[in-house]
Formats: C-alpha cells, structure tokens, sequence
C-alpha cells in the first residue's frame, strides 16, 4: 500500500518537474542577426522606411500612464512611413513591478519592454539588470551608433550620470547597453515649471491676512494650522474644514510641507550633514522631532487623521470641496486650481535651516525600453525608435495627422486646430482618442519622448501655447509662486539617490527591507501615544537597520560620492 | 465466509484487470478526463516549480538548468530577521480562522435549520451569502469607512452617545485582531455555512421523531442527533483547511495592513508577494512558499491519522 502511495505522489511529481524544469525562459539562443542592416530605403518607399514589419511591446506601466489604444488613422499613418505595423500591449498587475517580474520570468516576450525606471534606485532596475546579464536582452550599442536621435547618448556628456553609468552604459557591461532610458533633455539644467507642494485655500490665507510665501517653517505651519482652527472656517457644504489634508492623491509620507523636518528626500532618509558625515534620519535627532511634532499636530486635530493612509477618492474629495484648509501636496497643472483658489503655500526651509533653493537636475529621466535577445532584426525596432523621437515621428505622436488636428506656420511648426483643444477642454476621455500627446494620449512617448526640446522642435513650450498665447496650464501659480526669480537663484546637480546602489550592496535586500520598515515606524510612531513608545518604535527600526549592515552601506556611498562618476544628490530637486 | 476465487481469475493480471474495469466505465472516465487535465495543468504541472527553491534560478538557464543552490534559501529565511514574528503572526491568524471560526458557520446551519417561515429562511440565507461574492477589496474598503476616525460610521455613533469619536481602529494594534475576525466572519460565515446545511438536511428525520417520542427538547435533539451527525463532515472540512494552516489569506490582510498594526499583519503570504513579485527573489519566495505547502501536507496527514484512530473518520 505504502509503495503504491510512493508511485502515486513520486510519477506525477518527476514528470510535472520535467516538464516545468525544461521551460527554458531566457532562450540562450541569440537574435537571428544582430548586425545593423543597410538604413536605406527602397526606392518606391519614403525615407523614412524601416521594414513591412510587426513591431510588438509588452509595456509594464500603470494605466493611467499608458494605453494600448492608439487612433488607427495614426497607426495606418506610421505604416505608410515606416511600413511598421505597431502594436503595444500592457501588463496587467497590482503594480507594475509585480507584472515585470513575472512578465520577464516567463520568458514569452514580444519585440519589445517598455517599463518604470525614473534613475537606477528605483525597484525596476535589480530585476531588468538581472534579466541583461543574464543574457534576456540584446546590446543596443551597435544599433544605437546607427541612429540619428538615439546616436546622441553616445556622445560625450549628453546623459546625465545615473543613466550614463547606472542605467545604461554600466562599467560591468564594458560599453553595451540593454536599455535605453528615455525623457533626456536636449539641454541640460532646465527646470520644471510645475509647481508642487502645499497649497492653501485663498480665501483663508486672505481672511488671516497670512501671506503663504511667509511660512517656512514647522513652527510657522503650526502657527497657522492653529490660527485655521480658531478661524472656524467652513467647506463647500458647510462643515468644518480641517487645518491640514493630505495630499490630493492620496495619504502618505510628504516632504515639502515637512522639508525642515526630513533629512534628506522624503523616502530616500539619507543626507550629507553640515559635518560632511552621510548618516540616516533615524541616527540623528532629526526623526524624534519630526515624531513629536506629528504627535502634537494630530492629538490637536490640526492634521486629518488619517494625513498618511487615506484613499485617493477621500482625499481628493476633500481638495475639490475645499474641506482642506491646507491640501498636503498638489500642484500647478491640476485642472480645478486654474482658477488659483487654492496658493502655493511656502517653499520651506531645508532640515538645516537653510532657506529654499531651487535645485535642478542636470537632466531628469524617466521610463526605458529593451529588446529581448529573442526578438528578430532588433535593428528594425532601434531605427523604428529613432523615427518615432525625430521631429517628424514626434509632431505624428504629439500633435497628431497634418490637417485633421493641425495645420503647419510659415516656419513649418505645427499650430493645433482649435477644435481639438475645445475638445480637450469639454471632453478629455474623447480627445483622447484623437491619439496623440497634446490631446491627453502618450503612448508615443515609450519610443519617442527623449532629446526633447519642444521650443526648439515647434516654437513652443507646450502644446497649443502658441494658439492660447502661453496663458496655458500652471502660469498662475507659476507667477504667485515666482518661479521665474527661483530658476534665476537655481543650482543644477548631476547624480545619483542614496538608494541607487542598494541592488550591488551584499545585503542590499535587507537594507530594502529595512528602509521600508523605517517609513512604516515612522507613521506608526507618530500615532503611539507617548514619546516613550515612539522611541521604542524607532530603536526597533533602528536595530533592523543594523542587523543589514546600515553603517557598511553609508560607508559606500562616502566611497561612491567621491568619485565623480558616481556623486549623490542628497537634496531632492524641485 | 471466504471468498470463492476461482483459478482463471486468478491467474489474470492486475493491469489487464485495470483496463478491463476502465473499458467497462469508459463513459464515466470520459467525464472525469476534463477535471484531471484540469488539476494536471493548473496543480501537477506547476509543482515542477518548485525545484526554483534549490536553484540560483537565471533567466537564460530555465528552472532545470540553474545552478543548484541547496537548502540555501531556507536557512536564509530561517535566519533573516523577520521570521520569527512572520511565522508567529501566520500562526496566531490562521489559527484564529481555522479554530475560533470553526463553530460559527454551524451555529448559523443549525439556526437556519430551525427556522421554520420559508420566506425568511430564503431571505436571510440570501443576505448573508452576498459578502462572500465581494472581493476583499471592497470588504476591506467598507470597512476603513466604517471605522473611519471622526468620520466613520462607528466612531460617529460613539461621538452622538457622548464618547470620544476619534479613534483610528485601522491603525491601532489593538484592534487588529477583532477587526479582521469580524471581518473574516462577515465575509465567509453565510458561503460555509452551506455544506453544514447540505450535512443537516441529510439526517434522517426517523432521528428526531424517535427523539421527539422520548421527550427530547429542541436543544437536546441539536446536541445528541444533529451535531454528531454532521461530525464527520465538519472533521473533513477541518482536516481539509489544515493544510493552508501556513496560509492565512493574502487579500484581506494585505488591505487591513497599517503601518499601526503591521507587526501583526505582516505575514508569509505578503512576504512573498514582497521578494518573489516586488524584489523578483524567485528562488527565495519559492522556498518560503514551498515550505508552507509542505506544512500544511505534514498537517493534514497527522489530523487524518489521529481522526481515524480516535473517531473513524477519515479522508482516506
């Protein structure tokens, strides 16, 4: 009996391990020819042809960022010019890492990846860099050489560090490269003229007589948060509002409102002190304060109490009805601000007392793209890359068919028809299926939104600011907040997060691990009922730190931040 | 007696006996194949992953041809820092949904059954087996506006009495264990309440007319004929749900996690969506889940075993 068990459970098992085992995911085998074809096009094609091909991507983004629904007189438009049939599919998951993960385990890719990489810190980067040496991907570096836009990223100084040496052009890979990152500035040192942060309601700032550029600090924001309380100030339905909400999108962790009291970027915790000793926030007194600070706001009913965990809806819902004397976080180009109801509050001093200084990235990034080593003639989907970030795949994929959306200046720049920014205005989801950028659609960008200029492309900063006379999304608070003198007083820094070297750190999972724990204590701190149990809290996260080895870690990131290739920014930059 | 074996049949083999008896149900094989396959490729075939949990599995190598790794990954998780209190609060939740919730969904069947208007009968089966058709989502979603602070339905009430309207249930430790099983009961008490009903409705009434004669009440005929007749099937249903005793829910206890109370929740199955999915640790988060499969199979067969030793019941 025994032994007919044995065969029941063993035969079952050995044949379902043979079979699952000879699942072989990454496919030794190289692509059919890597070697970069011949860039002319036959004689009765336009230019810009490629090949009369399918290109397929698998595109592991949210759907909010992303679409699989491109307008097919678009499509039938990119065929006529490349003879590319294009077709992207997105990965469906609870979150996008998870879907990558799985996605890229499975081993059935199409063409093309296109995935979340904003610098080499971010979670996406230890599971695709596995993946490229372990053989998954195909080196772009001899395609790249080939193009005419991506060509650029060979070129001396062109990319920002991170994705210079941390993403791409890693030292281990000896000059290869299997991904390319996108969203390059053509220049370096531009900075974003959204304007982010705490934003309080106009009419009370006004009914207090506080001017909102005035409060800079914790002491200041409480203060105030006090003076809302006392002020009885009502919502949209009559209730009472409360001092501070949270963010717009959400509850969590914030830092502008906060950033005298973060040590360095909000989730990143690490900071170079005034001593030139890289500690992080739990070993300074820096966190305690924070916590207490916290306590006191929330036993005072001066925060919502739920600033750090309440859902998107809830949140949002007590922005646009004004239920929020302070919202947390929001910023210019949200469209129920237009009318400035609500002022930018701050910018806050830094931890160090130090009044706000813009700080802008040599060149930000954000989002990559790669090609299985299974793909076929991956050439063809380079210079498919190349043609859709040119200027003319850009204007396809930004402003969509010449005629039925725009219409070209005297100097060849495209001037979008009225009637699609009446219907961006009155009915986005329906805009959306024009099919291009500037009609609320970015599924261009995956291949296209790199060396970007748009001044320099189309005379203009964003779409449709030549036809609206530059009156367009943002300018109010951009003005109210004087942006124009703080780009004026900007530093520029080139470097990597403190976090971006976690995935080569011998225990690096743990540290993950850690550090996520961290920013969980912290809330967990902030509502215990005594600064006893806050401390204790924090000794526990502090203990987990250690037990990854936290003081092995911040040793490698003095030694990293000494050389120039790898130097941090420990401020974030806004 | 002793059987009458005759020589012919003696002599004929086990296997073309096998076959014979296969041929002779061949119809009702056919009808089995489709749930065969089914487990073969949704169940069976899937097992051959777990060899990733002795394996540095890589990408361009497949499962088989990864190096081995040994029993690596397991000591690892052994000695990280978070096993301990992920095994504890594993344990402490599954025991609290495999034991304390024993006896509600028979209490429930048992009321049902002495219900006696038809129509509320329907009605009320039918309000308390909608939950079980919401997702956790929405489940858990419901519950954070219920329990809301100042805002939440709870803490309005307590405020209107005279009481302090602001506690955070969601975040306080304490509460964790009383808002997930009452959570947990309110989801899944109408669903597996059904097979005691099914269980209940196959007792003989002869039982309970005897009992009747003998001058049992309504509370004696539930203890001596109704609960030891529907015995063996709440021992299979226990048997049964042993085997994920490691296994304490994902879905429920990933929405009600807070930073308050995540040293309660953190638990095996969120750990391994954290370094299997989230980290892309496959090999790692195979080992931990493999080990909870292989737990709860030790489980079921000891609860087997001593079910048949001490009550005769058994799964096999």
């Amino acid at each position: 009996m025994r032994k007919k068990w044995g065969k029941l459970v063993a035969i079952p098992l050995v044949v379902t391990s043979l079979l699952a085992g000879c699942s072989n995911a990454g496919n030794n085998e190289p692509a059919a020819n890597n070697a970069p074809s011949s860039t002319e096009a036959p004689a009765d094609k336009p230019a810009t042809w490629i090949a009369d091909r399918k290109i397929k991507g698998l595109i592991f983004m949210g759907t909010d960022d992303q679409t699989s629904d491109i307008n097919p007189e678009i499509l039938a438009e990119i065929k006529k010019r490349t003879g590319i049939e294009y077709e992207v599919e997105i990965m469906k998951a609870n979150k996008a890492i998870e879907g990558l993960t799985a996605g890229i385990a499975s081993g059935d890719l199409p063409d093309f990846i296109s995935f979340y990489l904003n610098n080499s810190g971010r979670q996406e980067m230890p599971v695709v860099l596995k993946a490229a040496r372990e053989g998954m991907f195909t080196d772009l570096t001899p395609f790249l050489k080939d193009t005419k836009v991506y060509s650029k990223y060979l070129e001396k100084d062109y990319l920002p560090i991170d994705t210079n040496y941390g993403v791409m052009f890693r030292p281990e890979f000896n000059g290869s490269t299997y991904f390319v990152h996108m969203n390059i500035n053509r220049e370096g040192g531009k900075a974003g003229k959204l304007i982010s942060g705490p934003y309080i309601r106009k009419d009370i700032a006004e009914a207090l007589k506080i001017d909102p550029s005035s409060i800079k600090t914790h002491e200041q924001l409480y203060d105030l948060a006090k003076k809302i309380q006392a002020g009885n100030f009502k919502d949209n339905n009559g209730n009472p509002v409360i001092p501070i909400g949270p963010g717009y999108w959400g509850g969590k962790e914030l830092g502008q409102i906060f950033s005298d009291l973060q040590w360095g970027d909000t989730d990143q915790w690490i900071y170079q002190g005034k001593d030139g000793k890289i500690l992080h926030e739990i070993q300074t007194p820096v966190a305690m304060k924070k916590v207490e600070f916290m306590q006191k706001m929330l036993k005072e009913k001066l925060m919502h109490p739920e600033f750090f965990t309440v859902d998107q809806s809830r949140a949002e819902e007590g922005a646009l009805n004004g239920s929020w004397a302070i919202v947390g976080d929001m910023h210019s180009y949200l469209p129920f601000n237009q009318d400035l109801h609500y002022l930018p509050l701050g910018p806050f001093n830094d931890v160090e007392g130090n009044p706000y200084q813009m700080q802008v990235d040599f060149k930000g990034a954000g989002g990559a793209w790669a090609i299985p080593a299974t793909t076929k003639k991956p050439e063809e989907i380079v210079k498919f890359a190349d043609f859709m970030a040119s200027r003319e795949g850009k204007i396809l994929w930004q402003y969509g068919l010449e005629g039925r959306d725009y219409t070209l200046d005297d100097k060849g720049n495209p001037i979008p028809k009225q009637e699609v920014l009446d219907l961006k205005a009155s009915n986005g989801a329906e805009s959306q299926k024009l099919g291009f950028a500037g009609a609320g659609n970015y599924w261009g960008e995956l291949f296209g939104k790199t060396d970007t200029d748009p001044m320099a492309d189309y005379g203009e900063e964003n779409y449709g600011d030549k036809l609206t006379g530059a009156t367009g999304i943002g300018l109010k608070a951009q003005e109210f907040w004087k942006w124009d003198e703080k780009v004026a007083n900007a530093i520029t820094v080139d470097g990597y997060t403190p976090k971006s070297f976690l995935s080569e750190f011998p225990t690096g999972t743990d540290l993950t691990e850690a550090f996520t724990n961290y920013k969980d204590s912290l809330v967990k701190a902030y509502y215990s009922d005594s600064k006893e149990e806050a401390q204790k809290i924090l000794d526990g996260a502090l203990k987990q730190m250690q037990a990854a080895n936290l003081d092995g870690y911040l040793k490698l990131l003095e030694e990293k931040n000494s050389d120039p290739k790898t130097k941090i920014k420990f401020k974030p930059s806004r | 007696m002793q059987p009458v074996t005759s020589s012919v049949s003696s002599s004929v083999k086990p296997k073309s006996k096998l076959w014979k008896s296969i041929s002779t149900h061949r119809y009702l094989y056919m009808m089995l194949l489709p749930c065969v396959i089914f487990f073969l490729i949704f169940s069976y075939i899937p097992l051959g992953g777990l060899l990733m949990a002795f394996k540095d599995y890589k990408f361009n190598a497949g499962i088989l041809g990864s190096p081995w790794v040994g029993l690596k990954y397991f000591e690892a998780f052994f000695n990280s820092y978070e096993a301990k209190q992920l095994i504890r609060n594993t344990l402490i939740i599954s025991g609290i949904k495999l034991f304390l919730y024993l006896p509600f969904p028979i209490i429930l069947a048992l009321m049902f059954n002495e219900i006696r208007s038809k129509w509320f009968k329907n009605f009320s089966q039918s309000i308390l087996y909608l939950p079980h058709f919401l997702s956790w989502v929405v489940v858990m979603g419901l519950t954070q506006r219920i329990l809301a602070p100042d805002t939440g339905l709870l803490n309005e009430i307590i405020a209107k009495l005279g009481g302090d309207g602001s506690t955070f249930y969601m975040m306080e430790a304490n509460y964790f264990y009383q808002v997930m099983f009452s959570s947990f009961v309110w989801k899944s008490i109408g669903w597996d309440s059904i097979i005691y009903m099914a269980a209940i409705a196959g007792v003989s009434p002869d039982l309970y007319e005897a009992a009747k004669i003998d001058g049992a009440s309504k509370l004696r005929e539930i203890w001596h004929i109704t609960l030891p007749s529907i015995a063996p099937t709440v021992v299979i249903l226990f048997i049964l749900s042993l085997g994920s005793i490691l296994s304490a829910g994902f879905d429920q206890i990933y929405m009600l996690r807070t930073p308050g109370n995540m040293h309660l929740a953190d638990i095996l199955d969120t750990y391994i969506i954290k370094v299997g999915l989230q980290q892309g640790q496959y090999g790692y988060a195979t080992a931990v889940g493999m080990m909870q499969g292989i737990i709860g199979f030790i489980l079921v067969i000891l609860a087997n075993r001593i079910s048949r030793k001490v009550s005769d019941t058994s799964l096999w």
